[in-house]
């Protein structure tokens, strides 16, 4: 009762007139940045920061939200018309959804896709609503070991999880380590690597680093192959009169793709690091292991479509539960969120849902609402977005650096943190080429100043003992949670090579 | 830098480039880990863990798998393999986002975004010069419109500021 209670004040909070309009305004955003190829939620969201400034900051945590699962329904648009993922999680989409389009299927699998990123994100919502408050009561007696476990889980599981080589990986957190430390050491107040600069004294911000990696790179690396030549001539036509709407078969075909990929999507998405690209996948790999006609699998098998779309969905809202109740961001688009939460004078942590319950349930309340908003969107509006598709990269790409940087100057008002963002878009641009993690790196300078204070901490508790780890009922706990996910990580990438 | 045109040559440009980079990346975790061991201290003067000891920590690791990936894909294509006949592109766009930067406080936001519009428009979108010259003008002012007027954001103002 108590959590229908809560639930019934976060929406009083979000159906406030002004809240809808920002929710709104997100989830449009959000699936236009989900279209544009290249240019993912993380970039989006740390570009439109500063358009929250003048808000209040539930409004602006809310639109701000709305613009991160927003990305997740557009991106699968152009996956299924264009056979061009709009951001990472939507990849398995094109698997069977590009295949359906090419067989004049395009409308119902807009449709299907819409339907099944609703059930996602909804059911993942609804379990955010029962077990965010377990959580948060849980986590309440986490120390710095568990604190400093669970960083070193994040970052492991999305090298281990996430495509490219882990060596890689593993020098990307490394080096967002190292940026972390730029600045004053908290306990002792001496400067570390700021060249004696008064810019440098309060050490890197990540919004320049995460605008300059996921917008610049990802924006360099698509001019490097080739993308600003091409017009919208690979889409897909489809009629909107005639066969847009998907047949009873097709819901009864994929009625159980929708809540396996849910379940498993909200599990990983719980998991810092794992997040919605790795849950799409595996719901792929799971429905075609479950399917009685694995052989149509891609070759336009709705379930292959459905499945990976409920998963990302899912694991979006999931990744709000680390984020909302450790204040822990599981990925690069958290990462954003989470500085969102900081500027707004918000701590999120154990606490948060106890002390500031409108903020936390006015959020998980508005996220029903968006992804209501978000299906209705998604099947009226299409035509709307075929036609953004359909702008040329040529033009689009000046237009994303020249949003990039003014919003990048706009935050500080900084000429130092823009020549910042160039420079780490030059390096995204090579970690892209080369297969190093920018999410990493972004997560790692982020979480960086937690690790490293919790490890302080802890060996300090320890008197310099690393077996504090294996003392603590918690952090075991944490280390076999880890270890789990670790092996499946690995018997995951295994599993890829060997296809 | 010449565009590799067969298939041994174009995947030892890849090689040498992503050598380049891993160089580049070995020399900067070189100077963050001699400075974290020469400069930071490992112990604070409480007799604790002090602001050297995670710098450290990250800096040698750092190093160690830097110097390890450098020798061991030496001999390992990228995997992007040849250098793409389109580098030359991403090039000139980068260099005309560092002009654009470099205008931004000697001309002033809208100035400087109007110039970067025009000049990349230019390159990327040729032959189309109606289409460009709008989006160039066009785009820039209301996102001037939208910073400047609407959010009342801080934007570069440059040495000659704009009268509005």
């Amino acid at each position: 009762m108590e959590v229908l209670d809560h639930l019934l004040l976060g929406l009083s909070v979000a159906l406030t007139p002004i809240n809808l309009a920002y929710l709104f305004a997100g989830v449009m955003i959000g699936m236009i940045v989900g279209i544009i190829p290249g240019f993912g939620p993380a970039a989006g969201l740390a570009i439109l920061l500063p358009i929250t400034f003048g808000m209040d900051p539930t409004s602006a945590v809310i639109m701000l939200a709305a613009i991160y699962y927003g990305s997740m329904y557009g991106g699968t648009i152009t996956s299924i018309l264009l056979n061009t993922p709009g951001e990472s999680s939507t990849v398995a989409s094109t698997f069977d959804g590009y295949p359906l389009a090419q067989q004049g299927r395009a409308g119902p699998a807009l449709v299907m896709q819409a339907v099944a990123s609703f059930v996602g994100g909804t059911l993942g919502v609804i379990l955010i609503t029962v077990l965010a408050p377990l959580f948060s009561q849980v986590t309440r007696s986490f120390g710095p070991p568990e604190f400093f476990l669970l960083v070193m889980m994040g970052l492991a599981t999305l090298i281990v999880m996430v495509g490219g080589h882990w060596r890689y990986g593993l020098i990307s957190a490394l080096i967002g380590f190292a940026l972390g430390t730029v600045g004053v050491d908290l306990e002792t107040g001496q400067t570390r690597f700021t060249f004696k600069s008064a810019e440098m004294i309060g050490g890197i911000d990540f919004i320049p680093i995460a605008i300059g990696l996921f917008g610049l790179g990802e924006l360099y690396y698509a001019l490097y192959m080739g993308l600003h030549l091409k017009g919208s001539g690979g889409i897909v036509r489809y009629d909107k009169e005639q066969r847009f709407w998907p047949d009873a078969r097709d819901f009864i075909e994929t009625k159980f793709s929708l809540v396996r990929g849910s379940l498993l999507g909200f599990a990983i998405g719980v998991i810092p690091g794992a997040g919605a690209t790795v849950a799409s996948l595996m719901a792929y790999s799971l429905e075609k292991s479950a399917s009685p006609t694995p052989e149509k699998f891609g070759k336009g098998a709705m379930a292959g479509l459905v499945g990976p779309e409920a998963a990302n969905n899912a694991a979006s809202s999931g990744a709000m539960v680390p984020l909302l109740t450790l204040g822990i961001p599981g990925s690069a688009s958290t990462a954003v969120l989470l500085a969102a939460f900081v500027l707004w004078g918000l701590t999120p942590g154990p606490l948060l849902m106890a002390q500031k319950p409108e903020f936390a349930w006015g959020l998980i309340a508005s996220m029903y609402l968006g992804n209501m908003a978000l299906l209705a969107l998604n099947i009226f509006a299409i035509p709307l977005f075929v036609l953004m598709i359909k702008l040329p990269y040529r033009i689009l790409a000046p237009a994303v650096i020249l949003i990039c940087t003014i919003g990048t100057y706009s935050v500080n008002g900084s000429i130092v943190e823009t020549w910042l963002m160039f420079a780490a878009g030059l390096a995204g641009f090579f970690m892209r080429l080369y297969g190093f993690s920018p999410a990493a790196l972004v997560l790692a300078l982020v979480l960086g100043p937690l690790a490293e204070q919790s490890l302080r901490q802890t060996l300090t508790i320890s008197r310099g003992s690393f077996g504090i780890f294996l003392d603590r009922p918690m952090s075991l706990w944490i280390l076999a949670i880890t270890a789990v996910v670790l092996t499946a990580g690995i018997l995951m990438r295994r599993t890829r090579r060997g296809r | 830098m010449q565009v590799s045109r067969g298939p041994t040559g174009g995947a030892m440009g890849g090689r040498a480039l992503r050598a380049g980079f891993l160089l580049a990346l070995l020399f900067v975790a070189g100077w963050y880990t001699w400075t974290a061991f020469t400069e930071l201290n490992y112990l604070s003067s409480a007799g604790r863990l002090g602001p050297g000891f995670f710098p450290r920590l990250i800096g040698a690791s750092l190093v160690l798998l830097l110097v390890y990936s450098f020798f061991a894909d030496l001999r390992r294509d990228p995997p992007e393999g040849a250098i793409s006949p389109y580098w030359r592109t991403a090039a000139v766009v980068a260099l005309l986002c560092a002009v654009f930067v470099g205008l931004l406080d000697l001309v002033g936001g809208l100035l400087a975004m109007v110039a970067f519009m025009a000049g990349a428009l230019w390159f990327l979108n040729r032959g189309r010069t109606l289409q460009s010259a709008l989006v160039a003008i066009l785009l820039p002012l209301a996102l001037y419109l939208m910073f400047s007027v609407w959010l009342k954001a801080t934007l570069p103002r440059g040495l000659l500021p704009l009268p509005f």
